[in-house]
C-alpha cells in the first residue's frame, strides 16, 4: 500500500500505539477522583499540558484545552467568543469546520465577512487588512496552511501587519496541517488568540484535539457539565489518549526540521516529475516560502479526479481529492473555485499529502500508475457530445 | 404457569389453495424451520389451516418476533397453555391487558373460545362470557369495554383433547405466500430506494429473490458495492438463501458512452443490464427478471424506454412499483428497514457517463444502431466472465 492522504489522517506511529496501550491499561481513573490514582491521572495531565507547552513553546498567557478534535476546537473557539453576534472574517479557503462554524451565526443576522477577493494565491492577501478595521472585525479565523493547497498564512506577518491595520481584530489560527512540517515560530503564541491542533494529523490517535487560546478571553462553554478544563469545556478528560497526543507532538516537533527536510525533497521531486511526464498537468498548489512542502495539489484535465483517486486506489494508492465528479453531487472544490480555477481545473484535481513515512520509491510507483490510468482514460473524458 | 409456550401461526392465503394446498403448507412449515434455530425443545405440529410452535418460555418472544419476517405468514400468537379454570384464564388476561390500558381512555377487548372437545360442559359463547366477565369486573372501571367486532386486543381460548391454550393478541405477520413456492427470479438491485422494495413485494409472491449488481468500480468508489451489500442482507432477511451477483460494468459503460449517440446511453446501459441479467437468470434456471421501474419516475422508465429495455429479453419481467407513486414505496422501504441504507449518498454513476438530456422516447431501431458500433456481446461474455458471486446469507 502507498498511502499519500496524510492531509486526511495518518497512521499511528508504532511507538505511540504502544505507548497507548499501556496508557490505556494503566490510567483508566478518572483525573477528578480525590484518591490517589486519581491524583496520579491528574498529574498525568499535567505533565502532558507541560509537555505540550515545552515542545511549542506556548507560554503561560496561554490555555490548553483538550477536545475531541480539530472541528471541535475551531468551534469551541469560534462560538466560544463570538456568538452571536460578534464580526468576525475569514478567507473563504478555510476548512469546513470554520467556515460552517462561521456561516451558523447568519442565523442571528451576523454574516462573517469573507475575504475571498484577496486569496486568489491560496493564503490571504495582506493589503486587505485595512478593511477589517473598517468593517469592526473582532476576530479573523484563518488556516495556518491550507488542507487543499498546503499555502501557508504567515503568523508572524499576520500579527505584524494586523496590529498596525487592524489592532481590535483577533486572529484565530486553524494548526492541523502545520504542526511538525513546518517550523511554528515560538513567538507567534503572543499575537494569537486561539489556535487549533488534532493528533491524527500527525500520527497520534483519533479523537483527541488541543485548542489553544489567550487566557484573558472568556469563551463560553458549549459543554455543560463539571467544571473541567477551566469550566471551558466540561467532560472526564481522556487521560491516556491526552499522554498519548502530548507524546506525539513531543516526537514531531523534535523531528520537525528533518521532516520538513524530508518533505521538501519529496515534493521538488514529484512537482518536477510531474512536469516531465508531458502531459496537461497543471500544478495548483504553490512553492517557496509560503507552501507547506506535505501538499501538492494538481490538475490533471480531462480526467476527473475522483474518477483517478478510484483507479488508483484499485492499485492500492491513496491519495485524496477536493472535489467529487458523481452524479448526485456535481460541486467542485469552493477552495479551488475560490483561488480562481475553472469548474474543469477542479473537478480534475489530486492532492497528494506526504508525511515522514513516504519515500521516492513511492512517488515513482506513484507517477507510473498515474501515467498509465491517465493515458487509459484520457480517450473517454476527451470525448465531448458526439453528434452522429 | 408452564414453562412452555405455543406459538400459533396463522395463514390466510394458503387456506385458499385446493389440491396442492399441502405443497403451500410444507414449504411455509420448512421455512419457519429454517429462520429460527435448531434448539432442542422446539416442537411442530400442523393441524389443518395452522401451525403449532411448542418452545421454551425463555425463547417464546424473540423466536416468534421472527415470524414477523416469513411471508405467508398472516398472524401469530403466544400462547400459555393451562388448566381449563376460568379464574386462572381471566387471570393471566388481565396480567397482558393491564398495561394497555391509558387513564381516561376506553380500550375494547374480546374473547373467543374454540372447543374441540364436545364434552367440555360449557360452550364457546359461555366460556367468552364466563372469562370475559371475570376479567371486566377487575378492569372495566379502568376502561376496559366488549367491543367484538373492533376489538383491540382479543383473548383466545383453545380448548383441546390434551390442553387447554390462552393465547394472548394477534401479531400481523407479512401475509402473501411462502417464499420458495413460486421459485426463483432475479432482481436488478442499483442501490437505491425502488429496488430492493421490488424485491421484497416478489418475495411476499412466493418468490426466492436473487440480486444483481452492476458495479462501477474504478470510475466510482467502492461505496455503492457496500451499500448493495448491506440492502441484500436486509431483503434477504425475509427469504433467505439468496445469491448475490456483482458484474463489472465499467468496460460496458466506457464502450458505449465512447462509440454510441449520447442521449441514447442511459436506455443503451440498461439493455445491456437487462441482457446481463437474462443470461444469468438462464444459467441459474430462474423465472423472470425484477425491477423496481415506476412509470416515469425517471427518463429511462417511460412506456417507450421501458419496450426498448423489455425486448432484449425474453424473460418475464416483474415490475411491481410500476404503477405506485414514490410516496408510497418510500413509505414500504422504511417498513422493510432498507430505506436508511438507500438513501445514504453513495453515488449510483460517475457523472462523465450521464448525457446532458436523456432520450425519454428512444426509438429500438435507432437503438440497435447505435449497439452495431461497440463490441456489445464480446464485453458481455467478458462482464459475466469476471462477475463475482455472493452467498448472501454468509454476509
Amino acid at each position: 500500500m502507498i498511502y499519500l492522504d496524510n492531509a486526511a489522517s495518518t497512521p499511528m506511529d508504532p511507538a505511540i500505539i504502544v505507548l497507548l496501550q499501556d496508557y490505556m491499561r494503566d490510567q483508566f481513573a478518572n483525573s477528578g477522583a480525590v484518591y490517589g490514582i486519581g491524583l496520579d491521572a491528574k498529574n498525568k495531565i499535567e505533565e502532558a499540558t507541560e509537555t505540550i507547552t515545552a515542545a511549542l513553546g506556548i507560554p503561560s498567557s496561554h490555555n490548553l484545552i483538550f477536545t475531541s478534535g480539530g472541528t471541535e476546537s475551531n468551534n469551541l473557539f469560534i462560538k466560544g467568543l463570538c456568538s452571536p453576534d460578534k464580526k468576525t472574517a475569514y478567507s473563504g479557503l478555510e476548512h469546513p469546520s470554520i467556515v460552517e462554524t462561521l456561516k451558523s451565526f447568519k442565523a442571528f443576522d451576523n454574516e462573517p465577512f469573507s475575504l475571498l477577493e484577496f486569496s486568489k494565491e491560496g493564503r490571504l492577501n495582506l493589503s486587505c487588512l485595512p478593511l477589517l478595521k473598517e468593517k469592526r472585525i473582532r476576530l479573523l479565523c484563518l488556516s495556518h496552511v491550507n488542507h487543499e493547497l498546503g499555502t501557508i498564512n504567515d503568523p508572524a506577518l499576520l500579527i505584524a501587519k494586523l496590529k498596525k491595520d487592524a489592532p481590535q481584530t483577533r486572529l484565530f489560527l486553524d494548526g492541523m496541517q502545520a504542526i511538525g512540517k513546518i517550523k511554528i515560530d515560538k513567538s507567534m503564541w503572543l499575537g494569537l488568540s486561539g489556535y487549533s491542533l488534532s493528533a491524527h494529523k500527525i500520527h497520534g490517535p483519533k479523537g483527541i484535539g488541543l485548542l489553544v487560546y489567550d487566557s484573558k478571553l472568556t469563551l463560553n462553554p458549549h459543554l455543560h457539565g463539571g467544571k473541567q478544563q477551566f469550566g471551558v469545556r466540561a467532560g472526564t478528560l481522556p487521560v491516556p489518549l491526552i499522554m498519548a497526543f502530548a507524546r506525539t507532538i513531543k516526537l514531531v516537533t523534535a523531528q520537525q526540521q528533518e521532516t520538513e527536510k524530508h518533505l521538501l525533497k519529496l515534493h521538488t521531486y514529484l512537482v518536477e516529475e510531474l512536469r516531465k511526464l508531458g502531459l496537461p498537468f497543471a500544478i495548483n498548489s504553490s512553492s517557496g516560502d509560503f507552501q507547506c512542502p506535505s501538499i501538492v495539489n494538481f490538475s490533471l484535465p480531462p480526467v476527473e479526479g475522483e474518477v483517478m483517486l478510484h483507479h488508483l486506489e484499485k492499485q492500492e494508492i491513496y491519495v485524496g481529492m477536493g472535489s467529487a465528479c458523481s452524479a448526485n453531487s456535481k460541486e467542485p472544490s469552493k477552495i479551488l473555485m475560490g483561488i480562481g480555477l475553472t469548474e474543469e481545473q477542479a473537478r480534475c484535481s489530486l492532492r497528494i499529502s506526504f508525511s515522514r513515512n513516504n519515500n521516492f520509491d513511492e512517488i515513482d510507483k506513484f507517477l507510473q500508475a498515474l501515467k498509465i490510468s491517465y493515458q487509459a482514460l484520457f480517450s473517454t473524458f476527451s470525448k465531448g457530445t458526439l453528434d452522429r | 404457569m408452564s414453562d412452555q409456550r405455543t406459538i400459533l401461526v396463522r395463514y390466510n392465503e394458503i387456506g385458499l389453495k385446493g389440491r396442492n394446498r399441502k405443497y403451500f403448507e410444507k414449504t411455509l412449515v420448512k421455512n419457519i424451520k429454517r429462520s429460527l434455530p435448531k434448539d432442542k425443545g422446539i416442537a411442530y405440529r400442523v393441524p389443518r389451516g395452522r401451525i403449532m410452535i411448542d418452545l421454551p418460555v425463555a425463547v417464546a418472544d424473540e423466536y416468534a418476533d421472527r415470524l414477523k419476517k416469513i411471508p405467508g405468514i398472516s398472524s401469530y400468537s403466544i400462547g400459555i397453555s393451562m388448566n381449563p379454570d376460568f379464574d386462572e384464564m381471566a387471570e393471566l388476561g388481565i396480567k397482558w391487558i393491564k398495561p394497555l390500558l391509558q387513564p381516561g381512555e376506553e380500550f375494547k377487548f374480546c374473547v373467543r373460545t374454540r372447543r374441540s372437545v364436545k364434552t367440555f360442559p360449557q360452550t364457546s359463547p359461555e366460556i367468552n362470557c364466563e372469562v370475559g366477565s371475570r376479567i371486566m369486573s377487575q378492569l372495566g372501571p379502568k376502561g376496559l369495554v366488549v367491543g367484538i367486532k373492533e376489538s383491540q386486543f382479543t383473548l383466545e381460548i383453545e380448548i383441546g383433547m390434551s390442553d387447554t391454550v390462552v393465547f394472548r393478541n394477534r401479531e400481523a405477520g407479512l401475509c402473501g405466500l411462502p417464499v420458495g413456492s413460486s421459485g426463483n427470479v432475479l432482481c436488478l438491485l442499483s442501490g437505491g430506494i425502488d429496488s430492493p422494495v421490488a424485491a421484497y413485494m416478489m418475495a411476499c409472491r412466493g418468490c426466492r429473490v436473487h440480486f444483481v449488481y452492476f458495479d462501477n468500480q474504478p470510475f466510482l468508489g467502492r461505496g455503492g458495492y457496500d451499500k448493495v451489500l448491506k440492502l441484500s442482507k436486509i431483503v434477504n432477511g425475509y427469504q433467505g438463501r439468496a445469491k448475490l451477483f456483482v458484474v463489472p460494468f465499467q468496460d460496458i459503460q466506457v464502450a458505449i458512452r465512447d462509440n454510441c449517440r449520447e442521449e441514447n446511453r442511459i436506455v443503451l446501459y440498461r439493455r445491456m443490464m437487462y441482457r446481463i441479467a437474462n443470461e444469468i437468470a438462464r444459467q441459474y434456471e430462474m423465472l423472470g427478471l425484477v425491477t423496481g421501474e415506476s412509470l416515469g419516475q425517471v427518463a429511462s422508465q417511460t412506456l417507450e424506454n421501458l419496450a426498448a429495455v423489455t425486448c432484449v429479453t425474453s424473460m418475464n419481467i416483474f415490475r411491481p412499483l410500476i404503477a405506485m407513486n414514490k410516496e408510497v414505496i418510500i413509505k414500504h422501504a422504511k417498513k422493510i428497514e432498507t430505506y436508511d441504507v438507500s438513501i445514504e449518498p453513495q453515488p449510483d454513476c460517475c457523472s462523465i457517463f450521464m448525457p446532458d438530456s436523456p432520450v425519454t422516447r428512444g426509438k429500438i431501431y435507432i437503438l440497435k444502431n447505435d449497439e452495431e458500433k461497440y463490441p456489445g456481446e464480446v464485453l458481455k461474455k467478458e462482464a459475466l466472465r469476471d462477475m463475482e458471486t455472493i452467498s448472501v446469507d454468509f454476509l
